[in-house]
């Protein structure tokens, strides 16, 4: 045991690691080109180990095709890395005033690998675009997808009942909480081609009920895309089944949203609108897009600036706030993050990225132990060297 | 405080390697559910969707028209149109991922004037005219025919399509117009007698077209 914890603590392990990140950085770099930023982060920083494999459009791939590079995972090195930290203060250091810049600047590195950790666990993005002068309380997840059956017959407020896509697995049977209703999956599709035949044109479609049978709508399943800005065309078809049986198929994809009548699945005198869209995240407030400016420098059409004037009204209306949000000024509001990042629309729309991280504060207090560490640790030889130069001078 | 608890975990190296591996095993335990919540009342607009379906046959994808999730963006993004309004039409307000609704009726029927934009070529002229036959009921037709009812018309001072296309109850006057990488698609379509009545206020609402072009 003792042997296990000596080599966890050792410095060679800390180069080892330190050298094997530089390695990951570089893979990552090269993969980033062929499959973009938020497949790579998840391939190589978000996992335990990943396979580099040589990319089908370099030069001499025909021979070098067989080329494939394991490697350590972010979460692996990180991992490692932070019990080689703490081990080694467990064993080889020992605490003593003098020393105590070290320490802080190793507690703010310790407390900075835990914040990506937490980070990556915790930290959900969303956007929320919002229309100039309007209002709206929800945001979308633009890599995740939802299907819902929504009850409107309450006067009040509306239900929903939202499955997530991961359990649509074909041939899966998934009870819908807190309704009569199950779904059973024929098919899911994570990208698709929607269209629509000629009118009058018979459409083979599994589909019994809906808009896949009125519109004529031909579903052709293509490669999922993990491009940057690039939304897949998530499609299912689903099967809903009541306390009796089947109530019928429907075809449902985040195509066919609000510019669509309304799919609905009825049982007995109860209604249901049935829809796969982007998976939403509604909040206790409306935020409402007074003004949005896009400046750009005179003559041109670069852009130096994008704000927008917000006004948040919150169900309690005590939370009410008023805000200007621009870059690198979000709002923080309720736990949540508004950044500025992007725009639509003719400049008439803006739209937010949504970042709820429980741990947003842990890196800028890591940042500042390590500063303070430093400074410490610096003062203290500096004022060392003076009083030992004053001194030999007055020897 | 702190020595007592470098103690505490020098003495049990395991219970430190087993709290770490706890937290980094929590990555994995993000499994999502079902879930049922209330929210405010929705306003719940139903309108009827445009599809520009470029017809072809159901096997084929190649001419089968997307709706993409950024296509409305797209339409918004393509830019505005501004026209006069000829004598006679009502303009109403525009919906959807229209750019303009018209109107015009007389004693003998009338007929609807939209103007809608598409990112690409949508499946091409010959396809898009296909299409306008089908909604009046005219077979399809092959690109050696398309002289006999379309012809070469400037539009905001770039060149498009004059279709003209006569059908026994319903017909269409339009004109399709690759500007800045979308089509535009400019139609009339109504009762014969109104549509082919106002032919004349059609190529005059044509010739009004103004881009709202910022990049000339």
């Amino acid at each position: 045991m003792k042997v296990l914890f000596q080599w966890f603590a050792s410095l060679r392990l800390t180069v080892v690691l330190l050298s094997l990140s530089m390695v990951l950085i570089f893979f990552g770099t090269l993969a980033q080109v062929e499959t973009g930023i938020w497949k790579t982060q998840q391939d190589y920083f978000e996992s335990f180990i990943v396979i580099w494999a040589y990319p089908e459009t370099w030069l001499w791939q025909q021979q070098l095709f067989w080329l494939h590079i394991p490697l350590p995972g972010g979460y692996l090195l990180g991992g490692l890395l932070l019990i080689n930290l703490i081990a080694a203060h467990l064993t080889r250091f020992t605490f003593t005033a003098p020393k105590i810049g070290i320490f802080l600047i190793h507690f703010g590195l310790i407390l900075l690998l835990v914040s990506e950790l937490l980070t990556d666990i915790l930290a959900v993005e969303s956007q929320m675009p919002v229309d100039e002068g309007s209002r709206s309380n929800y945001s979308q997840a633009y890599r995740s997808n939802e299907l819902v059956l929504i009850d409107r017959t309450h006067s009040d407020f509306d239900t929903v009942h939202s499955i997530p896509v991961a359990l649509l697995k074909p041939g899966k049977t998934t009870p819908v909480p807190d309704s009569p209703l199950s779904v059973r999956t024929l098919h899911y599709y994570p990208n698709a081609h929607i269209g629509r035949t000629q009118d009058g044109m018979p459409v083979n479609s599994p589909a019994t009920m809906g808009v896949a049978l009125k519109m004529g709508i031909v579903v052709t399943p293509t490669a999922e895309s993990h491009a940057e800005n690039q939304i897949n065309t998530a499609t299912a078809y689903v099967e809903v089944l009541g306390p009796e049986g089947s109530l019928g198929t429907w075809l449902v994809s985040n195509v066919i949203d609000e510019r669509f009548p309304p799919q609905i699945v009825t049982l007995g005198p109860q209604r249901w609108e049935i829809a796969l869209r982007l998976k939403r995240h509604y909040y206790p407030f409306e935020v409402e897009l007074i003004d949005f400016s896009h400046d750009k420098y005179p003559g041109t059409e670069i852009p130096f600036n994008f704000s927008s004037e917000v006004m948040v009204h919150h169900q309690d209306r005590s939370k009410d706030q008023k805000a200007l949000i621009y870059m690198n000024h979000p709002l923080r509001y309720e736990g949540l993050t508004f950044y500025q990042a992007s725009f639509a629309n003719d400049d008439r729309t803006s739209i937010f990225q949504i970042v709820r991280n429980p741990g947003w504060v842990l890196p800028y207090i890591s940042v500042l132990l390590m500063g303070l560490g430093m400074l410490l640790q610096f003062g203290m030889h500096f004022f060392k060297f003076l009083s030992q130069r004053s001194r030999s001078i007055q020897a | 405080m702190i020595q007592a608890l470098q103690q505490l975990l020098s003495h049990h190296p395991t219970l430190a390697l087993i709290t770490m591996a706890t937290a980094l095993c929590l990555s994995g335990c993000d499994q999502a559910q079902p879930v049922s919540y209330q929210i405010p009342k929705e306003p719940r607009s139903i309108t009827t969707p445009t599809m520009p379906a470029a017809p072809a046959p159901a096997a084929s994808t190649s001419g089968n028209m997307q709706i993409l999730p950024g296509m409305e963006q797209a339409a918004a993004a393509a830019g505005e149109v501004s026209y006069s309004v000829p004598v006679g039409w009502i303009e109403l307000p525009p919906s959807g991922i229209r750019k303009g609704t018209l109107r015009v009726t007389s004693e003998v029927g009338s007929a609807e004037i939209t103007i809608l934009t598409f990112p690409g070529n949508v499946g091409g002229s010959l396809a898009n005219i296909n299409r306008w036959r089908g909604q009046i009921g005219l077979a399809a037709a092959t690109a050696t025919d398309l002289p006999a009812y379309t012809e070469d018309y400037q539009i905001a001072g770039h060149r498009g399509l004059y279709v003209r296309l006569e059908g026994s109850k319903q017909s269409i006057l339009g004109a399709l117009l690759p500007f800045h990488g979308n089509t535009w698609f400019f139609k009339m379509l109504g009762d014969s007698p109104t549509v082919l009545a106002n032919e004349d206020a059609m190529r005059e609402f044509l010739d009004s077209i103004q881009f709202d072009d910022h990049s000339h």
